[in-house]
């Protein structure tokens, strides 16, 4: 796998060998996970209000709870990903990933607000260097700011942790950049746990830093 | 059949017959030819191996082969029935008729041959002949029910109502009381149907209704009873029941609009043109307020009001009507709402509205589209896919948008970007076909158009498809001055509309079987009226203009060529030769490759499947070499007088089409056809004028058809009033005194003056430029609007330029215009595609980006910063 195909993501792409991570840090980029509509925060107070009205306009108008659902990923809708993606992350992904995340079937998916495309989860599935093991790797994982707060994120890895009891995958790891502190607690409320960190994991960002997040199934994803 | 043969001979030509009716070729084939053998110059035998062939593919040895068997025995009513279908199945069916006639010449009473000229008639319109061939074959056989039907349906189309209706009471007379059996009820229930539509039509509406009432239980359409009952009681002005029964059918369906209207009639409130008093929208307020309590989810009795309604009352339904809808995300709503832009006030309404709402909803930016307020628009489009970047319908709207705006280049990639996000989607595709189209980009456009068709055979494919990209194909090609194309394009939508008349032929046995007799006589009807269809309007519009453009400027000969290749520097001629060698090559290698494609796909299918023929003339180059451009033209030109005679389009092209071949007397028709449709319209004017000055530029009559000619003027010219009593200038002045206001008056004037004084020419390109563009009254919530069109705008810029020959003036005004329609291509505006800073090149810059990080990877990682510090993260974990 060569380092300079992979993606500048937040989602670094991490091989199944290990002794390849170090040579891919310098390289590959930013950090795992977004939850953030763009690299300015203050955006997201901005973007927020008006979804706060298209809300109480729900409320009083059809008096009826929005569905959100969840949708594979396909080569017909692919764009819908790629649109998520760079509302999401101030980066573009390659061919690579969006190949990857086709790869992956059921673990990759798209959350539908009604029915409109809001945020998406994608998973690479690595095959373990011993015994041939699968576990999966969360590339990235987002909703679009207007969207938050309604439980869409916890939908999508809920999807996915449950799909790993199914078929019996005892482990899930991401990258996440050491501050995003949100993004860790959020993580760790589904029994994730910091097993490693490694430094100058990213190149333009500050701090540099990543912490790798895995869950090993033993406990049921917790759910609230 | 098969008189002549000994016996043994005579079953193997019974065996022919029947392997033709059961579609055993081979079989039949063998049997004639054992036949032949024997009787070489057996006719019937000869016209049935033809036959047998002519389904096998082998038309030219099919034709020969019964031509021969006919010669042979002239007096078979089996040889000319064959020649009959042989002709029917080329769609020649005048031909079919007359050998038809001939075969019944011999066997009269052959109820075959009879049935399959019936069919034919039918087809033809030959009504009175389609009635005596009905008569006669009830008369040979009454005891079909078929023959009862048809005799009725032929009467019926022969304008004889109440002897079809006649004819059906006589059936029924026939009839047993216990009439119909389980199985045939929905049949008899039709027919009761059909006859009581009949009566309906006669004018005996009493009698119409009494039949219904008493044939209720017999019809099994139960809507359809009601329908037509309450259609029969509004009739006869018995409108108290009528109301009762309208409400009746609201509670079946309270989305029918039709029965709102049938409702308001009854009870006096319903106006064809929309217009109420304060009191009748008081009282039709109260009674849609009720309907609402009673009908809680249809939204045809909420959206109704918004018609009716005005001022606060409007404000406050529309209001209602909305937000709904907008919650619901409704993408459909503003086609819904558009009709009311129509309304004076209630567009200024609406945009307050929308405004108030603006923050909650996605589609705001439609609104602004439909009043000409392209920049507010856009912006409102960029913040919803800002807000939300994954719905397709906000690309497919700002495609729109930009489309009004006059930037076709930008609305394409807009398009084509919709289209991507949902590759799974005929409706975007087929949008962003269009906007490629208009565009001008056709490869491109048919290239993405095959993404939904099925095989491989691409153009052919969609040509079947009768989708009617032709047209919109054929005006590209003419726009970029490829008349071949454009011309093979039109005829190409002429072409559907011959095959679609063409479709009706299995519907005559058909619908008399299955007795859908109203739905059939309807079918019947539309076909008489489908050329008079928008789309074959606009490819007999396009075909005549190719053609008037042919003759204006005819292609240039070989010799034409040679003069301006001689003009041309050696080394020039020589590149122009190698690219000429190299374009044929390139033809040609094409053409090969295309060929074998199809070959190989043939030998799969092992000759199952008719593989279609290479088209020989896939860019219409044979298409342009007529003799006569304009009498190709008037064919087209006169199916567009019959079927489109309200349209000014068809008689300006009549105009056109008739001064070029100096028929001045149908050009005076075509200018008398104008002034009546609309006098005051800028194009009448023009042609009046044009009219009468070429007349006065005439030399004076000679012959006495001419002299005819010119009284037939003189008392002609007394008669039209813009021009009693005026010379050719006044009227004009007369003309700009009327509209003084209006650009594309002035500019009609300006054209005139020019052609009527050549002198003048520099005074009418002064009053064009000095027009003003007004700002239009209203109070609209997102600042003024201008009156300007954009269209008008680009037909003024084509007349200063092109017509008043005034470059400098074109280049103001082109330059003026760019500043109303800063995003129009044509006037090449500040933010058009083809200004660095518009639109489109950002998505060209963006769609580059992306591709260059696709290849290159992770050089240059964006700054970024802050994930997950955001409030909004919080609301995300729960």
């Amino acid at each position: 796998m060569s380092c300079s195909s992979q993606s500048r993501g937040l989602c670094a792409e991490i091989s199944w060998e290990f002794k390849n991570v170090s040579r891919l840090f310098s390289t590959a980029t930013p950090l795992h996970l977004c939850f953030s509509g763009g690299a300015v925060p203050s955006d997201s107070e901005a973007t927020l209000s008006p979804f706060s009205q298209i809300q109480t306009l729900f409320r009083m108008g059809a008096g009826r709870e929005v569905s959100i659902s969840l949708d594979g990923v396909r080569d017909k809708n692919l764009m819908q990903l790629k649109k998520l993606n760079i509302a999401l992350f101030p980066v573009r992904y390659n061919e690579k990933y969006y190949a990857d995340a086709l790869a992956s079937g059921e673990f990759t998916k798209l959350a539908y607000y009604s029915d409109i495309c809001v945020g998406a989860i994608a998973c690479r599935l690595e095959k373990k260097e011993n015994g041939g093991q699968i576990r999966v790797y969360i590339m990235t994982l987002g909703v679009l700011a207007p969207y938050r707060g309604l439980g869409i994120g916890t939908k999508l890895l809920n999807h996915v942790l449950d799909l790993c009891s199914k078929q019996n995958i005892s482990e899930v790891y991401l990258h996440v950049q050491t501050n995003n502190e949100d993004a860790i607690n959020f993580y760790k409320k589904f029994g994730f746990e910091i097993t490693e960190t490694i430094q100058n994991y990213y190149t333009n960002i500050s701090p540099p830093d990543c912490y790798v997040l895995t869950r090993h199934t033993v406990q049921s994803p917790t759910k609230k | 059949m098969g008189a002549s043969l000994p016996p043994k001979e005579a079953n193997l030509f019974k065996l022919i017959v029947k392997s033709y009716e059961t579609k055993q070729y081979k079989k039949g084939l063998k049997a004639a030819d054992a036949i032949l053998k024997k009787f070489p110059d057996h006719g019937e035998t000869l016209s049935m191996k033809g036959l047998t062939l002519n389904c096998m593919d082998r038309k030219s040895e099919a034709y020969e082969l019964v031509r021969q068997g006919l010669k042979n025995d002239l007096k078979s009513h089996v040889c000319w029935h064959v020649f009959g279908l042989l002709y029917r199945s080329d769609r020649e069916y005048r031909e079919a008729i007359k050998c038809y006639r001939n075969a019944l010449k011999i066997d009269p009473d052959n109820i075959e041959i009879l049935r399959d000229l019936s069919l034919l008639q039918a087809q033809m319109r030959d009504l009175s002949g389609f009635v005596e061939t009905r008569q006669q074959l009830l008369t040979l056989k009454p005891n079909h029910r078929m023959n009862w039907i048809g005799f009725s349906v032929a009467h019926h189309l022969n304008s004889n109502a109440s002897k079809a209706v006649e004819i059906l009471e006589a059936y029924e007379g026939t009839l047993e009381d216990d009439y119909p059996p389980e199985n045939e009820r929905c049949e008899h229930g039709e027919m009761l149907l059909y006859k009581i539509s009949l009566l309906e039509e006669c004018g005996l509406l009493e009698s119409a209704l009494e039949e219904l009432r008493k044939k209720e239980s017999k019809i099994v359409d139960k809507l359809e009873y009601k329908e037509q009952e309450v259609s029969l009681l509004v009739k006869l002005g018995r409108l108290e029941e009528g109301e009762v029964l309208y409400q009746a059918l609201l509670s079946m369906n309270p989305d029918n609009y039709r029965y709102y209207e049938g409702l308001q009639k009854c009870v006096g409130l319903y106006s064809v043109n929309g217009q109420y008093s304060p009191d009748e929208i008081d009282r039709l307020d109260s009674l849609y307020k009720s309907l609402g309590q009673q009908y809680k989810w249809s939204s045809a009795v909420k959206r109704i009001p918004l018609d009716f309604l005005q001022g606060d009352k409007f404000r406050a339904a529309a209001d209602n009507y909305i937000r709904p809808l907008l919650t619901k995300g409704v993408p459909s709503l503003f086609s819904d709402l558009s009709s009311l832009y129509n309304h004076p006030g209630k567009a200024d309404i609406l945009e307050q509205l929308i405004l108030e709402l603006e923050h909650s909803i996605r589609p705001a930016g439609q609104y602004p589209g439909r009043r000409g307020q392209y920049e507010v628009a856009l912006s409102k489009i960029d913040e919803a896919i800002e807000h939300t970047p994954t719905v397709i319908d906000l690309y497919s709207v700002k495609s729109r948008i930009l489309k009004h705006a006059g930037d076709f280049a930008a609305a394409a990639a807009f398009a084509d970007e919709a289209r991507c996000m949902d590759l799974a989607d005929r409706y975007v595709n087929s949008e962003c076909v269009k906007r490629m189209l208009q565009a001008d980009q056709v490869a491109l456009a048919e290239k993405t158009a095959v993404l939904f068709t099925k095989d491989g055979d691409q153009h052919n494919n969609l040509h079947d498809m009768q989708c009617m990209y032709e047209l919109a194909s054929g005006e590209s090609y003419f726009r970029q001055g490829d008349l071949g194309r454009a011309l093979k394009k039109f005829l190409a939508v002429e072409k559907h509309y011959a095959d679609i008349t063409e479709d009706q032929f299995d519907f005559h046995s058909y619908c008399l079987r299955k007795m859908t007799l109203r739905t059939y006589v309807e079918m019947l009807k539309f076909q008489d009226r489908l050329h008079s269809h928008v789309y074959f309007e606009k490819a007999a519009a396009g075909a005549i203009r190719c053609y008037i453009k042919l003759h204006d400027s005819p292609p240039k000969s070989t010799t034409e060529e040679d003069d301006e290749m001689s003009k041309l520097l050696p080394s020039q001629k020589k590149k122009m030769r190698q690219k000429q060698r190299k374009a044929e090559a390139r033809a040609k290698k094409e053409a090969e490759e295309k060929n074998e494609e199809l070959n190989a796909g043939g030998a799969s299918k092992s000759g199952k499947r008719h593989v279609k023929p290479v088209d020989p003339d896939p860019h219409g180059e044979k298409l342009l070499q007529v003799e006569d451009p304009l009498s190709e033209a008037t064919k087209y030109l006169k199916l567009l007088q019959k079927n489109s005679p309200d349209s000014l389009e068809t008689h300006l092209l009549a105009f056109e089409c008739y001064t070029r071949r100096n028929k001045i007397l149908l050009a005076l028709q075509a200018v008398k056809r104008l002034l009546k449709l609309d006098a005051e319209h800028p194009d009448s004017h023009r042609c009046l004028i044009k009219l009468f000055h070429k007349v006065g530029s005439m030399n004076a009559p000679v012959t006495d058809g001419e002299k005819l000619i010119w009284s037939v003027l003189e008392a002609e010219r007394s008669t039209i009033s813009q021009l009693h009593e005026k010379s050719l200038v006044e009227a004009n002045n007369a003309f700009l005194e009327n509209h003084k206001d209006s650009l594309m008056h002035k500019a009609a004037f300006a054209e005139i003056l020019s052609i009527l004084d050549l002198n003048r020419k520099s005074e009418a390109v002064k009053l064009v430029e000095e027009s003003t563009n007004n700002f239009v009254p209203s109070n609209g919530a997102l600042g003024p609007i201008r009156e300007w069109t954009l269209k008008d705008c680009i037909a003024v810029h084509k007349l200063l330029g092109t017509i008043l020959h005034d470059q400098d003036a074109a280049l103001r005004w082109k330059s003026r215009c760019a500043e109303y329609f800063p995003y129009s291509t044509y006037f090449e505006g500040s933010c058009s595609s083809v200004s660095p800073n518009s639109v489109y090149s950002q998505l060209s810059k963006n769609s580059e980006h992306e591709s260059s990080n696709h290849s290159t990877g992770s050089q240059n990682a964006g700054p970024i910063k802050s994930n997950g510090k955001l409030d909004a993260f919080k609301d995300l974990t729960i």
